[in-house]
């Protein structure tokens, strides 16, 4: 009996301190961006500043003159969130009708779309160009970004919708029926509110997915609507170069996302395993 | 209006746009992948315009998959997905099964795990390659040198001198231009795509079912014989799906090869594709039209999957 409280006693301590560290490791290249962000370049490649150094902000005020980084940051702004309102635009009504009006075919239709998402990207990306370019002249605008944006991640909200909306009982849409409300009255007045969480929480991913991706936004731009993501892809210091500055526009052009993730990182399971694990 | 044609009508947007999306540039992929397609030839002009007349027939899938790089790249795909995933599952339960106890902090302990997920591809590449794994200037060179230095002081030690004499000067790995930049891109996506598996892997731990695991206690059972008779059969389904959206996502990546060696001695399928893209299309689009083909297998067995918890 006492080596049993011995063990525990022992796991009691030891448990915390293992997850900790392992959460400290994992954590530290983030860390480590934003540390060298406050060095200047000169410091940040000599090992003797690796630790004592005098922090400086001169990278983040430097950092529109040296890489135009609002310009970049405004396009993912604008971007990101026009094509999440416009998948959840157009998702929602489609994951209304599935979850509660299904055919036989809902289930089909469903699956047909999650396959489109796993079309390789690299498979069209000429065919994409030359239309874009050549054919619809619409290449390195904000509203192809915007399309392309909406189109990759529709898929992901109509699934994820589709799981919130299974979860409101059938009764409640129903009883709307018989006081004679409409569909759009349906989908505004009764829908909408009850599964507000499920379509924040959508918003919330796909604005994320957005944010981050980074083929698309990088082959179909050049200037005018490049994101953050070509930003940084463009500017991949050489050998070294300019490490404390490269650090700095990383660091902000992770951090509106890294601090939207923690707060809905519990609805991400839900969206990303299309309801498959509860 | 009908019961039936409402549903119809508001799913119908939806429909058509990704119907659109899919069908229309995968169809020219298509056409191009059986004509000789080149932007730029002074050789043969005609070849430069997409013309019917240039039809080659299976002529681009030979010559694609008699091209060097082709088994190459898709070795590589293979690799580099298979460790990726290797490593996030293992990784993944280990932390999973860490964090799904009560302990001081766990809160924030979750919030620093899964913040490498949110860290967006083009940035965790450059963060990777330049700041940590750079053999001169980032902490792996900043760290191989440190102890080479101290193995130096310490061969000039009094009797114990000689024992440090025997020591290598160790050299730093560059992990650029080389096999080893697939080493590199394998440790960074791992580093991001961990958290994910985590995530998914807590989720099903926290619906497991205790009395069972309450009983097998009163019985004798050792926590390992738990872990590995009820734990791991409960896990089976989270670990194919981490499976399978990682190997979907993967098979694409693309900004993190480009980055680290600009596809030298590294290439996946998408990066292959990409370099034909700069001149020879026909090509291009036959390496995508195998690509498609290698997606679709993994995405059979992943609809299947989820189709099955879909309607219940």
């Amino acid at each position: 009996m006492a080596a049993v409280t011995e063990r525990s006693n022992f796991g009691k301590i030891a448990w915390p301190v293992v997850a900790w560290i392992v959460a400290l490791i994992f954590f530290f290249p983030i860390f480590w961006l934003v540390f060298t962000s406050f060095k200047t370049d000169a410091d940040a490649v000599k090992p003797e500043h690796l630790f004592r150094f005098t922090p400086t902000l001169e990278n983040y005020t430097n950092m529109t003159q040296n890489y135009d980084y609002w310009r970049f940051a405004i396009n993912s702004v604008i971007t990101s969130t026009f094509a999440t309102l416009f998948a959840l635009f157009v998702g929602v009504p489609a994951a209304y009708a599935m979850a509660f009006n299904p055919s036989r075919h809902t289930k089909d239709i469903l699956m047909w779309m999650l396959s489109t998402k796993m079309l390789p990207a690299a498979a069209v990306l000429y065919p994409m160009t030359f239309l874009t370019k050549n054919f619809l002249g619409i290449f390195d605008t904000h509203f192809l970004v915007i399309v392309v944006l909406c189109l990759i991640n529709l898929p992901i909200v109509i699934w994820m919708l589709f799981t919130y909306f299974k979860e409101i009982p059938k009764e409640i849409i129903e009883a709307g029926k018989m006081d004679g409300v409409n569909t759009w009255g349906e989908i505004k007045d009764i829908l909408i509110p009850l599964a507000w969480g499920g379509i924040a929480s959508t918003a919330l991913l796909t604005f994320i997915f957005c944010w981050n991706e980074a083929y698309w936004t990088v082959r179909l731009t050049t200037i005018d609507a490049a994101t953050l993501s070509k930003l940084i892809e463009g500017n991949r210091a050489p050998e070294g170069l300019f490490f404390g500055r490269l650090s700095a526009v990383s660091t902000a052009a992770i951090a509106p996302i890294v601090i939207l993730g923690w707060f809905c990182q519990k609805q991400l399971v839900q969206g990303l395993t299309f309801g498959a694990v509860k | 209006m009908s019961k039936r044609t409402l549903p119809r009508i508001l799913q119908t947007p939806a429909v058509i746009l990704l119907l659109i999306w899919m069908l229309v540039p995968l169809s020219m992929t298509l056409y191009f992948s059986f004509i000789r397609y080149v932007l730029n030839s002074n050789i043969r002009p005609e070849w430069t315009t997409p013309a019917l007349s240039n039809w080659r027939g299976f002529g681009n899938y030979a010559y694609v998959l008699k091209a060097k790089d082709f088994i190459f790249a898709i070795q590589n795909s293979v690799l580099i997905v298979g460790s990726i995933l290797i490593i996030t599952v293992i990784l993944g339960l280990g932390i999973a099964v860490l964090i799904n106890r009560n302990f001081p902090g766990r809160g924030i302990v979750r919030v620093l795990l899964i913040s490498p997920f949110f860290v967006m591809p083009a940035v965790n590449a450059v963060l990777w390659i330049n700041m940590i794994l750079d053999p001169v200037l980032g902490l792996q060179g900043i760290a191989v040198g440190g102890i080479n230095n101290l193995i130096d002081g310490l061969r000039d030690f009094p009797v114990l001198g000689w024992f440090f004499n025997l020591w290598p000067t160790f050299e730093p790995i560059s992990f650029r231009a080389t096999q080893t930049s697939a080493y590199a891109v394998i440790m960074m996506v791992a580093w991001q795509w961990t958290p994910f598996a985590v995530l998914i892997f807590m989720t099903s731990l926290q619906s497991e079912d205790e009395s069972q695991k309450e009983a097998a206690t009163l019985d004798g059972a050792s926590p390992w014989s738990q872990f590995i008779n009820l734990t791991v059969p409960h896990l089976a389904r989270p670990i194919a799906i981490v499976v399978m959206i990682q190997s979907i996502f993967h098979l694409s990546l693309y900004a993190e090869i480009e980055i680290v060696s600009r596809g030298n001695g590294n290439k996946n399928l998408p990066y292959l594709i990409g370099e034909f893209t700069s001149n020879n299309i026909g090509a291009a689009s036959a390496t995508g039209i195998f690509a498609v083909i290698l997606a679709n297998i993994i995405a059979i067995f992943l609809l299947r999957m989820v189709g099955k918890s879909l309607m219940d």
